[in-house]
């Protein structure tokens, strides 16, 4: 049985069965090659449920939706490894129970899906483990190499010429899991950090910002990345985050529920080698 | 256009220690040039790096953000997560294209007058040198506000 039949029949009898209330899994899109959410209560849509090497959307966000987890009921939810980091995240940050978080744990290698056995985010620790080991051998992409390279005046011209076409849509922010503030920083108008026109001025306080709330809490599953509208390359900015905590702090976010928040917390021997 | 370039730099610091620093300079009467407008806050844990894109936003050449020493804070650990957010937004502003001499740091405790005039004038003499932030003030000027300061 495929990977896909397999979990269809578990999402049916985990509703028939009345032990989850919904299941949060992939469905075809409007063309063959998208995968779109969706949100099944009834046993007999089950067969609505598609998973595939094209299921690359981190769907733990949908969680968050107000009020869906506060009757105390579970929800099972399609995740691969960075969709149980997200579930440990919020956990830690108090924003949902993961108790009420039934896994559907899955792999993509290259264009194949393989199982994750588990059925709670304390249940894929190793493969976490192995997650993080990997990250920190990885080596940093062709484009990313080119920008270390530049100086200074370089960088920015380039960040000038990405952000001057973002449109301020914050699709990035809204496809964000991990951008559950209900009132974003660059919404406060008393004061007003941001600037809200949509020159490059503002694009770019507004990508730093958002880039720097994610430091230590992005899983880099790059649905910012293919939300935004005009291709830039945020995972650039994500990528330089993760690699910055896990080098100065050895913090790789999601490990367990109760890991601290790098940036809420610290040693007192932390790394200071630019303080004057 | 024939003036020299004068910084302007803001520095953004703790009550407790560096701005008592700064005092001990005045009082002390050692000389610093008087580029940098001082910004005093409780601690450097409330020191958030919004006010840091503020300062360059409102066209500052330059901005430091200082506070007591590691073990010394007035409320035990403010610098200690004023440390990390530090570690991640200046690596962030560096990956940004934001020169390093522009954004600094420092520990400056309340016994350290010198110390204070003598970064001050360091700072100073750094952003004099590199010349106005020019790339960042492009940025603002294209929005139709004011110049910068
Ligand atoms: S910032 Fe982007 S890549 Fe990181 S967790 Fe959020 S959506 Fe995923
Ligand atoms: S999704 Fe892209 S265009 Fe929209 S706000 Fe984010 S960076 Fe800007």
């Amino acid at each position: 049985m495929s990977l896909q039949e397999h979990y269809r029949s578990q999402a049916r009898e985990l509703l028939a069965a009345g032990a989850v209330k919904m299941v949060v899994g992939y469905a075809e899109g409007t063309t063959p090659e998208r995968r779109r959410p969706v949100f099944i209560t009834e046993p007999e849509e089950c067969s609505r449920l598609v998973l595939d090497a094209r299921c690359r959307t981190n769907l733990a966000g949908y969680l968050l939706r107000e009020g869906l987890l506060s009757d105390g009921r579970e929800i099972a939810v399609y995740l691969s490894t960075e969709g149980v980091r997200t579930i440990n995240i919020l956990a830690a940050e108090s924003q949902l129970s993961s108790a009420q978080v039934r896994i559907l744990g899955f792999e993509i290698d290259r264009d194949e899906v393989k199982a994750m056995e588990g059925k709670r985010a304390a249940d894929f620790s190793e493969a976490i483990l192995a997650h993080k080991e990997r990250r920190k051998k990885q080596a940093p992409d062709e484009l990313a190499a080119k920008l270390e390279a530049m100086n200074a005046a370089e960088r920015f011209t380039f960040w000038q010429g990405e952000f001057s076409r973002c449109i301020k849509c914050y699709a990035c922010r809204q496809a964000c899991p991990m951008c559950w503030c209900r009132r974003c920083v660059v919404d406060n108008n008393q004061p007003q950090w941001v600037n809200t026109s949509s020159h490059t001025l503002g694009n770019l306080e507004w990508n730093l910002v958002r880039a720097f709330h994610l430091a230590g809490r992005c899983v880099e599953c790059g649905n910012c990345g293919r939300a935004c509208p005009v291709d830039i390359p945020l995972h650039l900015l994500n990528r330089k985050m993760t690699g910055e905590v896990l080098e100065a702090f050895d913090h790789y976010p999601g490990m367990d529920e109760h890991q601290e928040p790098a940036l809420a917390s610290f040693r007192k021997d932390d790394p200071e080698t630019f303080i004057l | 256009m024939s003036e020299p370039f004068e910084p302007k730099i803001v520095a953004f610091v703790c009550t407790y220690c560096t701005y008592a620093g700064a005092d001990l300079a005045g009082t002390s009467r050692l000389k610093y040039p008087s580029n940098v407008r001082i910004v005093r806050l409780p601690c450097t844990g409330r020191i958030s790096p919004m006010f840091i894109l503020k300062a360059l936003q409102k066209g500052a050449d330059g901005v430091l953000v200082s506070g007591c020493h590691p073990g010394d804070c007035h409320f035990d650990h403010g610098n200690y997560h004023a440390r990390r957010r530090w570690t991640v937004f200046n690596s962030l502003l560096q990956f940004a294209g934001v020169p390093e001499e522009r954004v600094r740091f420092s520990w400056i405790s309340a016994a350290e007058g010198r110390k204070f005039a003598e970064l001050i004038s360091e700072i100073t003499e750094d952003i004099r040198r590199i010349g106005p932030f020019e790339q960042y003030h492009a940025l603002i000027a294209e929005t139709g506000s004011p110049a910068p300061l």
